[in-house]
């Protein structure tokens, strides 16, 4: 088991370079740099901002060089704004996202496991009905509509929520509503759908039966026997969803003004600002890969079937 | 046919169907029907607001005068002094009058009915809603198609060669799935210039690792089925025996996938386009005509709403189809997702 755990861990770094070593030449081999503006700068001056930051060495000269900065764990100073260093800019924003992403997640979580636990209960009920109705609504409508939408409605004509401003800037509480219902809508509705159709699986499984038969109580069968089964495909849908929640967070820190890590992230890309989107993927992607390590790892604790050799 | 009388059963999914040969016939049609051009601007009438029954000169004369009175108001006046309404009646006079000329016909431009309103550079919502419809849908289209070509392929040579082959392309689906690729769509996107064949190209690129896998995994519990033998002693070839044996029956999934894979391919799009990597303007697509909206939602709300909507209904109906349509034609997993 530890051994498992470690190998499965240590496979994380050759994933993780990989993806530094292809963002770093998609990157690099397009036309244009971080210090082409629109009105060109003297020659002089550009070959000396080159020289400053390395730029006039051969790409893998380059390469090599960014390897052994993040080694040492430095991203580099931004191109573009400076005096500023990606290390602190993901510091200052990266709780931000973290916030955003870990309580819309949990809350999809929670929501749509309940929610789909009922509806397969109660099959074809009212509840049912009316609960998949808005799964699917809520897989259908993108984010960037419901964001706005949530936004027209509550904090331009109802005046109920403050439309822009972040909890942890020290804004009030409450702004931190409806970025969190924007980026949980599409996840709550698929755990529903997933948990409701593994939950009604699973309720016509033998071992249902047998708990059944056993006569007992129907809290224990649900809380101990149902759950379990019907958590499975949820947990190793969680993967994926925490992908997603990197790609739909840039749009809902965007929407909402959240100083997070998102939010530059298009802008940098555009400026080729070539540090600044490097340390952002990295720091995405480290996230997503520990997210997917530790399902692993949980998945295989709850399914006595999955063995780890 | 089995299939098609269990799907003809589910209500829901006849229901999508039927909106979603709509949505088609509308892009298909849009260049025939009797709507505004998608390009054509009309500056005088930026931001006018939907309307069934009134032309466009109708609702201008409205705002107008409602500006003259409201500035009557804030000067304590009960009633337009003689300098604004003469303005009133030159501007019913242009409105009577004034004609501009699009595609070398002359036309009277204020009797133009807008049914959806105008955007900020006086072009017909309705209209491009519909040319959106088409770079929208067409995206969706062409980039599944080209996703499940390249998965069908794929994921059937490695389902039935295995060995190296099956290993290695197996390995690299492994790893693509491990990327964050949005990022890096995103990055490719802002980097190499934003058009639709790059578009195109991205999103396709990333979007057959599932379809791969399924397709293999169909192979495999197939290839040594009898008619696979069967195939292989009367001396077909291997390319025969998997393109005219094994893939027509995968089809099944594939048609599921690609029904459930259009929307998320229009979602992908638009996602792009929103935050300003997609199509590029005159054209639109639904995501951002949505972002345009967004812009001046707080006074200008129709141009958020209806695209959104748009956009909304029809991947609500391909969702409720593809959905509808896994049970059809694989009624074991009728209670799979």
């Amino acid at each position: 088991m530890t051994k498992y755990v470690i190998q499965r861990f240590l496979g994380l770094i050759p994933t993780l370079f990989v993806i530094i070593t292809l963002s770093f030449f998609i990157i690099r081999i397009a036309p244009g740099g971080p210090f082409s503006y629109e009105r060109a700068l003297p020659k002089q001056v550009l070959e000396n901002i080159e020289k400053r930051y390395h730029l006039d060495e051969s790409l893998l000269v380059q390469y090599g060089r960014y390897v052994l900065d993040i080694l040492r764990g430095d991203l580099g100073p931004s191109f573009r704004y400076k005096d500023y260093d990606v290390n602190h800019y993901i510091k200052i924003s990266l709780p931000n996202s973290l916030v955003l992403g870990l309580l819309s997640l949990s809350l999809a979580v929670i929501l749509g496991i309940s929610t789909g636990l009922i509806s397969a209960r109660r099959q074809n009920s009212t509840i049912d009905y009316l609960s998949m109705s808005v799964a699917v609504i809520g897989i259908s409508v993108p984010l960037f509509v419901v964001g706005p939408v949530l936004m027209y409605f509550f904090a331009m004509k109802l005046n109920l929520l403050p439309t822009s401003g972040w909890i942890m800037s020290g804004d009030r509480w409450t702004t931190v509503l409806m970025p969190m219902a924007t980026l949980t809508l599409p996840y709550f509705a698929y755990i529903a759908r997933l948990s409701r159709a593994s939950t009604l699986e699973v309720l016509q499984s033998d071992y249902v039966r047998t708990a059944r038969a056993k006569g007992l109580s129907e809290p224990v069968i649900m809380f101990k026997h149902v759950l379990k089964g019907a958590l499975l495909p949820v947990v190793s849908f969680l993967g994926p969803a925490f992908a997603n929640i990197v790609t739909g967070s840039i749009v809902v820190e965007t929407i909402f003004r959240i100083p997070g890590l998102g939010r530059y992230f298009v802008q940098s890309a555009l400026n080729r600002d070539y540090t600044l989107i490097m340390g952002t993927v990295i720091v995405y992607s480290a996230i997503l890969l520990i997210m997917n390590f530790i399902v692993d790892i949980i998945y295989g604790f709850m399914d006595p079937r999955i063995s780890y050799r | 046919m089995d299939a098609w009388r269990r799907l003809k059963k589910n209500r829901m999914a006849i229901f999508g169907m039927a909106l979603v040969i709509f949505y088609s016939l509308l892009s298909l049609l849009a260049a025939i029907l009797p709507i505004h051009s998608f390009k054509h601007q009309v500056l005088d009438h930026q931001y006018l607001p939907p309307s069934l029954t009134k032309t466009a000169g109708e609702l201008l004369y409205e705002r107008q005068e409602n500006t003259s009175m409201d500035a009557a108001k804030n000067e304590g006046r009960n009633e337009l002094n003689e300098k604004e309404k003469e303005e009133l009646s030159v501007l019913k006079q242009r409105i009577e009058n004034e004609t501009m000329v699009f595609d070398g016909k002359t036309v009277k431009v204020h009797q133009k009915r807008y049914f959806l309103g105008t955007d900020a550079l006086g072009r017909d919502l309705l209209a491009r809603i519909i040319y959106g419809g088409q770079v929208s849908i067409s995206i969706g289209l062409v980039g599944t198609l080209t996703a499940v070509l390249i998965g069908l392929i794929i994921g059937a040579m490695a389902g039935y060669l295995g060995r190296s082959f099956d290993y290695i392309a197996m390995r690299i689906v492994d790893i693509m799935y491990g990327l964050p690729y949005m990022l890096l769509v995103i990055i490719f996107m802002a980097i190499f210039g934003r058009n639709v064949i790059n578009l195109f190209l991205c999103l396709a690129l990333v979007s057959w690792l599932t379809l791969a896998r399924v397709v293999r995994g169909q192979i495999i519990s197939l290839k040594n089925s009898e008619f696979v033998q069967a195939a292989r002693v009367v001396g077909a070839s291997t390319g025969r025996i998997v393109f005219r044996h094994l893939v027509p029956n995968t089809l099944g999934v594939v048609v599921v996938f690609t029904t459930l894979q259009i929307p998320s391919f229009i979602l992908m799009e638009s996602f792009l386009s929103y935050l300003g990597l997609g199509v590029q303007a005159p054209l639109a697509s639904w995501g951002s005509l949505v972002r345009d909206g967004v812009d001046g939602m707080k006074s200008y709300p129709w141009l958020l709403f209806f695209p959104g909507l748009t956009m909304t209904v029809f991947l609500f109906s391909m969702n409720f189809l593809g959905d509808g349509l896994r049970d059809a034609l694989d009624p074991q997993s009728k209670n799979r997702l």
